[in-house]
């Protein structure tokens, strides 16, 4: 597992690489949780092309980021999920209360991680 | 339809999160034998990971203890997974699979059974407060014509 977090012309884009189970989760949550924190006032974007397995602790990551954002009066997406973690998504209503969205990928350099 | 089967192997490990990702990948590699899409083999991977995070969140929840994963392959195509825990039990299976129903903390979304519902053909679970839970579930994998050569 992996997050890198980067500003774009778009807000901050989190990237996540690597699997998300159980055992990555709560690193998870709070990466991003500390990522919100820090960038109080930009629009934030999960970017999940890189994940290359989720269960359904993805949906506690995903519902607590969007928790934490409208704390703080941000905007929150999620970027580029795989089709297989959409159906994990979809299976539980997230579309309803998260924006998800696809574009097409540019290479991005990494600035600032966690592992 | 009687089923003949053709292969089975038994994991035994410690309730420990850093195992989940062998678990699943172990059982994928397994079931690989019987030739799944990409997707049925996610669907294995995420119902497996599902069932291990539940033994390690909620039936260990106080303390160590094995999760034993068998995998039984069929010639009618199908992978039986079975994954039991000597834990606490489940008080109430039927309130437990109930969508969003969870007894963890927030990073639980409580979708667990869903998913291993909605990902296998057929799921049973057996469980019995203070002596431990066993998940039973099958999916049949779709038979794909042979290749010449």
């Amino acid at each position: 597992m992996k997050l890198t977090h980067q500003r774009e012309a778009d807000g901050i884009v989190i990237r996540y690489y690597g699997e998300l189970g159980h055992h990555e989760a709560a690193k998870s949550i709070e990466y991003l949780e500390k990522i919100m924190t820090l960038y109080a006032s930009d629009a934030i974007i999960l970017d999940l092309s890189g994940m290359t397995f989720m269960d359904s602790s993805g949906i506690a990551v995903v519902l607590n980021a969007q928790r934490n954002v409208m704390g703080f009066g941000q905007s929150f997406c999620v970027r580029n999920a795989p089709e297989h973690a959409m159906r994990i998504f979809r299976a539980a209503g997230i579309p309803a209360r998260v924006h998800f969205e696809t574009v097409p990928l540019t290479a991005g350099s990494t600035k600032g991680g966690a592992e | 339809m009687t089923r003949r089967q053709i292969n089975q192997m038994s994991l035994k490990f410690d309730s420990r999160s850093n195992n989940e990702s062998f678990a699943r990948q172990t059982v994928a590699a397994f079931a690989a034998q019987l030739d799944p899409t990409i997707d049925e083999l996610n669907d294995i991977k995420t119902a497996v990971s599902e069932a291990v995070t539940n033994c390690i969140v909620h039936a260990y929840r106080e303390q160590m203890g094995y999760i034993t994963v068998t995998v039984r392959l069929f010639d009618t195509n199908e992978v039986q997974i079975t994954i039991k825990d000597r834990g606490c039990g489940i008080p109430d299976v039927k309130q437990a699979m109930q969508p969003m129903f969870t007894t963890g903390d927030s990073e639980r979304s409580g979708m667990g059974f869903t998913i291993m519902e909605s990902f296998m053909d057929r799921l049973r679970i057996t469980s019995r407060q203070g002596m431990g839970t066993l998940v039973t579930m099958t999916k049949r994998i779709s038979m794909r014509p042979k290749r010449d050569g």
